[in-house]
């Protein structure tokens, strides 16, 4: 390896030396620190005059800590006359800022804050006739697992659309304060502002008044700015990401590792199901089952308007609100043969129902959730839950970048996921050791990373990558 | 001036000193919420418009956590950028990074370089700030740069709380030199350098006096205060040198690691900065601590800025 020099920056120490083992050569020289006012100091220990440079940098950890290290490192090498300098980064920062939650008709959507209302929120299911026959009769009994938790879901039946009890406002008082509700979310925005900028909506009473940051450009210019040449990283959370940069963007996937492993360790996995925990990540679920060749189911979240315009409080006390609103949903769901599971957000300053619907068959199936990003993961524990109460046996969780942050690994812990499935885009120690051996498998991802670098600084293609059984 | 045209923004921690510069000028600071994830990552929105605006965003970098103090601002600089604001101020009294503007070894960063290019990335029109490190750094920009001086603020506070005909103006190091020989002739006082060898960055090696000190109060004069083990073994070779007393005004009181510390066990009288960086919590645990005001330098450039006006009287006189 002529001319190669890979440096590593100190968010993720293992994967910077399994890469280097990859490629047969040592991590260059570099001295990481701190100034004692908090100034990120570095020190380049090899000459790199005329050298193919690669800085590999997760944005895990301490983000903006390990990001600006990252930028001060290309620029050193850069400054020292490095012929190309490009970045790794196996887990992109900041790729996730959320687009202005709007509705269809540009206003913007009221949100609420996170506290006012749980996943169990709505006691019964208010599904049409159709579907309640599809219902296996003892969920509980194929789920096998602890699951204790989703009787509330199960037993305040109430089928008949046209007939909310008042038994429904009750239980709904009564789950907020009973206990059992602590293993569960709290439904909640898994975009991580959406639930503040609500509050900012609901205090101006004005939809409009909303200007939000979008960190996409800026991070691609400041790598660019920073001497940047070219820049690799791993199942970027938007692929149009790679459009916000003016040089070459290898984004790589691991599917084919996550291929390798269902084939192998998945036992029938040809009956199994993959899911995609939410809509955004339909189209990467949907091209991994289709590899596999097994079919594919989709869990819909859905926060639309309430119809009725009526005092937000009228349907708690009559009964009536959650009925009509949720007309409108069966009768387009019941055509496509949905479940769908609607909680009514439960506060009487609710203006719209969030909705999650499973589309397609798990009853008596293995799931096999995908998803790119878990961080807080209330989206994948939810969906588990919804996919164990559909009939699931078993559900795997397929994870590119487990950050886990907050209590993430708690709630992974007490949730209906039987297995989780990682990468070692960010480190997973913390997470094998809290989750222990049995249910957490991380999957290597070094070897792509070495492969793609020897690849990119020999001038070869790296498509071949992207495919299955390299 | 059109209160319409203009808005203040300040991240929502260390707002003491633009709160004092927006009471300066008669605004309100913006509203802002700015919003970190648990890794870091930030989210910013702005509840008012800002199109065609003229915005100064005032940061006060403090230390420990620098990284994420700078991450915040290019965040800001990019919303306000994006909203379509007609020109942005960054407001930057201790520019972060400072002493990192040359390659003093081989292959080392030059940061104040690279934080430059970041801030006219993110889409920073200008940048004001005070006592910089090494002026050259305002060629490292494609933008205009103000450096104001704390020069004049500091000349008031020795008039008015140091019994300055019997004091020297004293520069702990030769790179210091000529900041101190300008404070001296504006005070019209004698001046002394203490010259030292510096083995490795926030530690100190050997210090040789150069001046007579004898009987005298002596004012030491820096723009940063890291460690204050400089500062420390200063007051202790003045003092070897039958000095009368020894006092520290510094710009930027950073006051990182230990210096809490070394300034209490130090033969200090006291050591003063001014407020660019916050230190208020430090002030509880270190007596010997004081502050200058720079807030009305600060709102008087921006004042000027925004009409258009010239800032270069700022450079020799203090407002009230």
């Amino acid at each position: 390896m002529n001319n190669l020099m890979v440096f590593g920056g100190s968010s993720h120490p293992s994967l910077v030396n399994k890469i280097c083992a990859n490629l047969g050569i040592k991590p260059s020289q570099t001295k990481l620190g701190k100034f004692s006012n908090g100034e990120t100091s570095i020190s380049i220990g090899e000459s790199v005059r005329e050298k193919d440079v690669y800085v590999i940098q997760s944005g895990c950890g301490h983000v903006n800590d390990n990001f600006m290290e990252l930028l001060i490192l290309l620029n050193a090498c850069k400054t020292a006359s490095a012929s190309r300098v490009t970045a790794v980064m196996p887990y992109f920062c900041y790729s996730r800022q959320p687009d202005i939650p709007y509705t269809a008709k540009g206003a913007p959507l009221i949100s609420k804050p996170k506290d006012s209302y749980t996943f169990e929120s709505s006691p019964g299911t208010p599904v049409s006739s159709v579907v309640t026959t599809q219902r296996p009769k003892s969920p509980a009994e194929n789920a096998g697992s602890n699951l204790t938790v989703l009787e509330n879901v199960r037993s305040p039946k109430l089928p008949v659309l046209e007939h909310p009890s008042p038994v429904k406002s009750l239980g709904n008082g009564e789950l907020h304060k009973s206990p059992s509700q602590s293993r569960i979310p709290m439904v909640p925005e898994r975009k991580e502002n959406s639930s503040e900028l609500g509050s900012l909506f609901n205090a101006n009473n004005a939809g409009y008044k909303l200007w939000v940051a979008q960190a996409g450009t800026l991070i691609a210019n400041l790598l660019t700015t920073a001497g940047a040449d070219h820049v690799i990283t791993m199942d970027l959370h938007d692929s149009q990401f790679q459009g916000f940069f003016d040089i070459p963007v290898d984004n790589l996937y691991c599917k084919p590792i996550a291929h390798n492993y269902i084939q192998y360790n998945i036992p029938e996995y040809k009956e199994a199901v993959i899911v995609s925990p939410d809509a955004g990540g339909a189209k990467r679920a949907a091209s991994l089952a289709d590899a596999l060749e097994i079919s594919f189911a989709l869990i819909h979240k859905e926060k639309r308007s309430q119809l009725p315009k009526g005092p937000p409080d009228a349907s708690l006390t009559s009964g009536g609100g959650a009925t009509v609103s949720s007309k409108p949903l069966i009768s387009n769901m019941s055509s496509l043969s949905l479940t769908s599971q609607e909680m009514k957000l439960s506060s009487s300053s609710s203006k719209y129902v969030q909705t999650t619907m499973l589309v397609g068959d798990v009853r008596n199936k293995t799931c096999i959730m995908v998803d790119d990003l878990v961080d807080t993961s209330y989206t994948i524990t939810r969906a588990a839950k919804l996919l164990k109460d559909q009939g699931a046996t078993k559900v795997y969780a397929l994870i590119t970048h487990g950050v886990f942050s907050g209590d993430a690994l708690n709630r992974v812990a007490q949730s209906a996921i039987d297995k989780i499935i990682v990468t070692n885009t960010v480190p997973q120690e913390k997470t094998v050791k809290f989750l222990g051996k049995d249910r957490v498998h991380v999957l290597d991802v070094s070897s792509i990373f070495g492969e793609s670098i020897r690849r990119i600084h020999n001038g070869e293609s790296i498509s071949m990558l992207f495919e299955h059984g390299w | 001036m059109a209160t319409n045209s203009i808005k203040l923004l300040a991240p929502d921690v260390n707002r003491g000193l633009a709160e004092l510069v927006a009471k300066r000028l008669g605004l309100k600071l913006t509203d802002t919420k700015l919003k970190r994830d648990p890794t870091g990552e930030v989210s910013f929105s702005i509840q008012e418009s800002v199109r065609d605006q003229d915005i100064f965003i005032i940061t006060q970098i403090d230390s420990g956590v620098v990284n994420d103090r700078v991450l915040e601002l290019l965040v800001m600089i990019n919303a306000c950028k994006t909203a379509s604001a007609r020109r942005i101020t960054s407001v930057l009294p201790n520019f972060p990074y400072a002493r990192q503007d040359r390659k003093d070894k081989s292959r080392a960063p030059i940061t104040a370089k690279l934080m430059a290019d970041m801030l006219t990335t993110a889409g920073c029109d200008h940048v004001v700030t005070m006592d910089l490190h090494a002026s050259q750094i305002q060629g490292f920009f494609d933008v205009p740069v103000d450096n104001l001086y704390a020069e004049p603020s500091v000349v008031r506070y020795i008039r008015e709380h140091i019994n300055f005909n019997e004091a020297i103006i004293i520069s702990p190091d030769a790179g210091g030199a000529k900041r101190a020989a300008a404070l001296a002739d504006r005070l019209d006082l004698n001046f002394a350098l203490i010259h030292k060898e510096r083995a490795r960055a926030n530690e100190v090696s050997k210090m040789v006096l150069v001046g007579d000190v004898t009987d005298k109060i002596c004012i030491i004069v820096d723009d940063m205060a890291d460690t204050c083990g400089t500062l420390a073994k200063a007051a202790e070779v003045l003092l070897d040198n039958r000095a009368q007393s020894v006092i520290a005004i510094v710009t930027h009181g950073v006051l990182s690691g230990k210096a809490i510390q070394n300034i209490n066990n130090s033969k200090l009288d006291s050591v003063v900065c001014t407020n660019t960086v916050p230190f208020e919590e430090k002030m509880k645990s270190c007596p010997k601590l004081a502050v200058i005001d720079v807030s009305a330098v600060l709102a008087e450039s921006i004042r000027r800025l925004h009409n258009g006006e010239s800032i270069s009287y700022l450079f020799k006189h203090s407002p009230l």
